[in-house]
C-alpha cells in the first residue's frame, strides 16, 4: 500500500489517540508529541518504549503490529540482502526507505545509514501511518 | 548451599501447562518469615508466565520485568498460606512475553495482572539453560521443595528533605545492597536488583507521601488500590546508587494517583503510578 492511500484526514484521524499513547508511555506531556516528532531524537524513547507503544497501540486502534512491520513495509520488493549489507543499508534501501517514510524529512537519511539507525528515523506520523494501514488491511 | 532457585524464587509447582499460552501454578509462602509482600505476589505470577514463555522456546531465552499495565492489589497474603496462580500468554516469542493472570487464596482473588511485557535476553547471559530446563521439569513433576524461601528484608531509602514538599513530592536516595541472597537466584551470571523490590521500595516511598495527605477529611487512611504504566526501563546491578522521586498527580475526596520515578546517573531508570483509594 503506498502512501497516495492514506490520505492526510486518516492521518489526522488516528494523530490524537496515537499521541495520547506515545505521551503516555513516554512520560511526557501530549503537546510535545507532534506529527513530526521523531521517537527517539526529540522524545527520548528507547526499545522498551516502542515495545510499549506497540502494544498500546494494538489494544487501542485493534490491531495487530508483526515485529519490524515498518522496516518490513519499507522493504517492499527488495530481499533483506538487496536492502542492507552487512548492517549497513543499500541505496536501493534508502532509496524504499525515503519513499516509504514520505513524512521524513530528506536530510535525516544519512549515508551511509546504519540499519540499526532506521528507528531514529520514525516519527509520530510514521506510527499513525501504520495503523492507518493496517486498519485497511482488516 | 547454592541459593539458586531458593532465595527469589516464586513457583512450586506448575499444575497444568500449554507453553506458550497458559500456565496455572502454586506457590505456598513459607511459615517462617515476617511477609510476603504484594510485589513479592505479583513476582510470582510473573515468574509462572515466565517458565511458560520460556519452555515454549527451549530455553534459549528468558524474560525479564518491562512492563506491567495495571496492577490490581486486592487483599494481602500471610505466611503459610498457598498461592494459586494462573497466567494467560497473549504474545509469547523470542522477543518478548505478553501476560496477565490472576493470583487467588483459597479461590479468593488477591491480585490481577494485566497487559504485562517482558522483553527477553538471551538465557546464556544470566542463567545455565540446562539447569532451568531441570528446574521447570522439577517443578511440572513433584514440585520444588517449599519452605525455602527466608524473607527479604525491606531496603531502606533517604528523605532529602529540601527537594522534597510535604503533601505534595517526596525526593529520596535508594542504594542497592552490595550483596544480598537473591542476586545469586536474580540472576546466577547476572546479579540484577528485582524489579519487583525495586517496585516495593517505591510503593513504600508512595505509601511515605500518602500519610502526609488527609484523604477527604475523614479518618480512613490510603491504601495501594492499583498499580498502572510500571516500567523498568534498565538494570539496576549490586551497589547502585538510585534517586527516587515521588509527586503527586491527581487527587479527590477518596482517590490519589502518586507518580513514581527512579533515575540512575541521572537517567530515567523505571517510573510507574500507583493509585490509593481510602473510605472503603
Amino acid at each position: 500500500m503506498s502512501d497516495q492511500d492514506i490520505s492526510k484526514e486518516e492521518i489526522e484521524a488516528v494523530f490524537p489517540k496515537a499521541a495520547e499513547i506515545i505521551a503516555d508511555a513516554l512520560g511526557c506531556d501530549e503537546d510535545e508529541v507532534q506529527l513530526t516528532s521523531s521517537l527517539i531524537d526529540d522524545l527520548d524513547a528507547e526499545s522498551i518504549d516502542f515495545l510499549d507503544i506497540v502494544f498500546r497501540l494494538e489494544r487501542e486502534f485493534k490491531v495487530k503490529i508483526p515485529r519490524g512491520k515498518i522496516v518490513e513495509d519499507a522493504r517492499g520488493d527488495l530481499s533483506e540482502a538487496e536492502f542492507e549489507q552487512g548492517g549497513i543499508v543499500t541505496d536501493a534501501g534508502r532509496a524504499n526507505l525515503k519513499s516509504f517514510l514520505s513524512e521524513v524529512p530528506e536530510d535525516r537519511f544519512s549515508n551511509p545509514m546504519k540499519s540499526a539507525d532506521i528507528a531514529k528515523l520514525f516519527t509520530t506520523e510514521t506510527f499513525c501511518k501504520m495503523v492507518v494501514r493496517l486498519q485497511k488491511e482488516g | 548451599m547454592s541459593e539458586h532457585f531458593r532465595a527469589f524464587s516464586f513457583v512450586d509447582r506448575i499444575t497444568s501447562a500449554q507453553p506458550g499460552a497458559s500456565v496455572t501454578g502454586v506457590y505456598t509462602i513459607p511459615t517462617g518469615i515476617d511477609r510476603f509482600s504484594n510485589s513479592l505476589v505479583a513476582e510470582s505470577l510473573g515468574q509462572l508466565a515466565a517458565w511458560s514463555a520460556m519452555a515454549k522456546i527451549d530455553f534459549r531465552f528468558r524474560p525479564v520485568a518491562g512492563i506491567a499495565g495495571g496492577v490490581d492489589f486486592l487483599s494481602s497474603v500471610e505466611p503459610g498460606q498457598q498461592l494459586e496462580l494462573a497466567a494467560q500468554l497473549e504474545q509469547s516469542d523470542e522477543e518478548a512475553v505478553r501476560y496477565g493472570g490472576t493470583v487467588t487464596v483459597g479461590g479468593q482473588e488477591i491480585l490481577r495482572l494485566e497487559d504485562c511485557l517482558g522483553p527477553m535476553v538471551s538465557m546464556e547471559d544470566y542463567d545455565d539453560p540446562l539447569a532451568m530446563r531441570k528446574r521447570y521439569d522439577l517443578i511440572c513433576g513433584e514440585g520444588a521443595e517449599p519452605g525455602v524461601f527466608e524473607g527479604i528484608p525491606d531496603f531502606p531509602f533517604t528523605r532529602i528533605e529540601d527537594e522534597s514538599v510535604p503533601g505534595q513530592s517526596i525526593a529520596a536516595a535508594f542504594t542497592v545492597p552490595e550483596s544480598a541472597l537473591f542476586f545469586a537466584d536474580h540472576f546466577p551470571r547476572n546479579p540484577v536488583f528485582p524489579g519487583t523490590l525495586l517496585m516495593d521500595t517505591k510503593l513504600r516511598l508512595a505509601e511515605t507521601l500518602a500519610m502526609e495527605i488527609p484523604p477527604g477529611g475523614k479518618d480512613a487512611d490510603w491504601k495501594v488500590a492499583r498499580i498502572t504504566d510500571v516500567k523498568i526501563r534498565d538494570f539496576t546491578p549490586p551497589g547502585e546508587m538510585l534517586a527516587l522521586r515521588a509527586k503527586v498527580d491527581e487527587k479527590t475526596e477518596t482517590a490519589l494517583t502518586i507518580r513514581m520515578e527512579t533515575r540512575k546517573g541521572g537517567q530515567r531508570n523505571s517510573s510507574a503510578k500507583i493509585g490509593f483509594r481510602s473510605g472503603e
